[in-house]
């Protein structure tokens, strides 16, 4: 009866993402106890990996503020990835793309400027930014076109064109920009990064993220935008019935063209912050899996800006706490992704959550109703 | 030109038979972008059969791949109760449902492939080595010019997955079960007044699917690839339902474009390496039929019917 009053309360949702996060934790933990290792433990390396517990001995150089750095570093990216999907998910719309949306805006900042020797600071970090934006969302705005002008599913034109951008970008890393050490591509200018290296804080070598500003930022934004705005409101209109906001004079084409266009500017952003800041070179041929991630966080933060904020923190401590943990308890890092998945099958199961709850307490509300009258007839 | 057949052939067929995987299920009404997911489990299920048998049959010996598929085939079925509980159980989003199977397929199998490797040979190797398939050739039909080339060199399986989409489409087009599965998919109201149960249609379209998609999955494994290793998910499953919007979800037009499909990717191939190019040159070709899914299904989609109610939970309540 507690459960079913905060489910139907007024912030059902925050206690469908809690439920959700707890039931997950109770299936690793089975998982985790099915192989012998002790879940406890694992839990506390996992947030020990990510900088949020102190570790039994650090290397030289490093400590507990790196490892949190390191955290945020990965944590940016995964907030814009997630931006970008609800911005096409209040849309109604799925951008399964996002990964290679990401991919495509990284390349691109990364040859443009990345490798562009001659541009300073002041001027590069910007232009990387913008590259991020425009790649990414005319990407995004010709999946929209397709959608409403030849009505082609999202969500397979974004999957074709995944595909299309792995094996693309990969040809011309190949081809030209490949690090013959690594396999990978050569690394990008330290002035057109987003992450600042090397800063000494104390006798500690950090990195700066300045992504999760702009990730910050684009959040607030975001659910500006949704909250306060006339084209906020359309989108969610469109995306609740499409066929009632043409008849109420939305110009529903229009809102799919900038709805997915605004979509893949954030998950362009979330591509440079990810490949020039967290990464800073690109795998040929290899998606970012941050891209799925970031449904996972949309769900988990129940489609809310600010929520997915919060989510994105507990998908990256399951991510970035993996490698340590591996080491510590033994079990294969692989376990990360798992989690995440179990994440994402308990939290997709929301509504019914909901639902259910609501329908005891009708059934409870109408058994009162019965019971009074009952005593009144006696 | 044979090797063009030949190779073209042996990636559609599989392809084809996850294809109309997902038609059953979106016939009868829920959305399938999970098969993907589902070939991907099919896969290891079998492969992990294949892998434990070996050793008891004796390596090397083609029966273990009979085993390897009806391993794959429950497996699939199994794997598949996870979107029906899903979909019509918990009345989630059907295609978010499919996304979340994607991503577990992908996390579940390359977990417990590393799991059972280092169970069964103590290395945490992260796939499973498989024999690869005999081939035959047809003697008579293999000498007909230009295409004889389809009857060369062939796998048992694309006999077997010929001869099980033709039973498919009998039960999907000729039976009283298929007349039904497909008008849940379009009006489920007029089935539950007709007196049958919608959601068991659906339960069985859905592991039908399952079933049918881990096949696939299965003879992928065991000819283009020839391990099961995490590059099973290289899109196949998407792939597949693009060729069935592209056919309409009718079997016939799918089947020809899973033809189209195949034989573009090894054509492309063919064309790369008669061409003499580097090899890196191949991803180019590697592109094409993916470039080829959008560009036919701009000039394709419009005049799509899916099935009506593809997508919404089952409301008896609603008319």
């Amino acid at each position: 009866m507690f459960l079913s009053r905060r489910l139907t309360g007024k912030y059902a949702s925050l206690w469908v993402s809690l439920l959700a996060i707890l039931m997950t934790l109770a299936a690793a933990s089975i998982l985790l106890l099915a192989m012998g290792k002790n879940p406890l433990i694992a839990f506390r390396s996992f947030l020990q990996g990510c900088g949020m517990i102190p570790k039994e001995n650090y290397g030289g150089g490093s400590g507990m503020l790196t490892d949190l750095l390191d955290f945020l570093n990965y944590l940016a990216p995964l907030i814009l990835a997630s931006l970008a999907f609800i911005a096409a998910f209040k849309a109604g719309l799925f951008n399964i793309g996002i990964a290679g949306q990401m991919l495509l805006a990284g390349f691109t900042a990364t040859v443009l400027v990345g490798y562009n020797k001659g541009l300073s600071a002041v001027v590069a970090k910007p232009l990387v930014l913008l590259i991020g934006l425009l790649v990414g969302g005319m990407t995004g705005a010709l999946i929209g076109w397709l959608k409403y002008r030849f009505n082609i599913h999202e969500v397979v034109s974004t999957i074709m064109l995944n595909y299309i951008i792995s094996y693309l970008t990969g040809f011309f890393i190949n081809n030209n920009y490949v690090d013959m050490m690594t396999r990978n591509s050569k690394v990008c200018s330290p002035d057109s990064r987003l992450t600042l290296t090397n800063i000494m804080i104390g006798d500690l070598k950090c990195k700066i993220p300045l992504g999760l500003i702009i990730a910050i930022l684009i959040a607030l934004l975001v659910s500006f935008l949704f909250r306060k705005t006339v084209l906020g409101f359309e989108i969610k209109a469109v995306g609740q019935n499409r066929r009632c906001s043409e008849y109420t004079g939305i110009r529903v084409n229009r809102t799919i063209l900038l709805s997915m266009g605004l979509s893949g500017a954030i998950a362009g952003l979330a591509g440079v912050a990810y490949y020039l800041g967290y990464t800073n070179t690109i795998i040929p041929k290899t998606l970012p899996g941050m891209g799925y991630d970031s449904i996972s966080v949309a769900l988990l933060g129940s489609g809310a800006p600010i929520g997915s904020i919060f989510a994105a923190i507990v998908v990256s401590v399951f991510q970035q706490g993996a490698n340590y943990m591996s080491s510590t308890v033994g079990v294969a890092k692989e376990i990360a992704s798992l989690i995440t998945g179990i994440l994402l099958l308990f939290a997709s199961c929301g509504n019914y959550m909901k639902y259910k709850a609501a329908r005891k307490m009708q059934l409870a509300e109408d058994l009162r109703r019965t019971e009074g009258k009952e005593a009144k007839a006696l | 030109m044979n090797k063009v057949f030949t190779d073209g052939l042996s990636f559609a067929l599989p392809l084809l038979i996850i294809a109309v995987g997902a038609l059953y299920s979106e016939k009868s009404g829920v959305t399938n972008l999970a098969a993907e997911g589902f070939q991907g489990v099919g896969a290891f299920f079998g492969a992990l059969a294949a892998t434990l048998l070996g050793p008891v049959i004796g390596n090397g010996n083609q029966a273990i791949i009979y085993i390897a598929i009806l391993c794959a085939a429950l497996g699939g079925a199994l794997f598949s109760l996870i979107h029906g509980l899903l979909c019509i159980r918990f009345r989630a989003n059907q295609v978010i449902s499919g996304v979340v199977i994607n991503i577990l397929a992908v996390a579940l199998t390359a977990f417990f492939t590393s799991a059972a490797n280092s169970a069964i040979s103590g290395n945490a190797s992260n796939k499973f080595v498989l024999d690869v398939s005999t081939r035959f050739t047809i003697p008579l039909l293999s000498s007909i010019p230009w295409i004889g080339g389809i009857f060369t060199d062939m796998y048992p399986f694309e006999i077997m997955i010929a001869v099980l989409v033709v039973f498919l489409w009998y039960l999907l087009n000729r039976t009283r079960f298929g007349m039904r599965l497909r008008a849940c998919g379009e009006n489920p109201q007029a089935v539950d007044a007709a007196g049958a149960n919608v959601n068991r249609i659906r339960w069985i379209a859905v592991m039908i699917s399952g079933a049918l998609c881990g096949i696939g999955g299965i003879c992928f494994a065991y000819s283009m690839i020839g391990n099961f290793s995490p590059s099973i998910y290289q899109g196949f499953g998407y792939l597949a339902i693009a060729a069935m919007i592209f056919g309409n979800w009718k079997i016939g037009p799918t089947t020809l474009a899973c033809l189209i499909f195949g034989l573009a990717k090894s054509g492309g191939l063919q064309l790369c390496i008669a061409a003499k190019l580097p090899s890196n040159y191949m991803d180019l070709f590697l592109m094409l039929p993916y470039i080829l899914t959008l560009l036919l299904l701009v000039f394709f989609s419009k005049k799509n019917h899916p099935p009506k109610a593809a997508g919404e939970p089952f409301d008896k309540s609603k008319r």
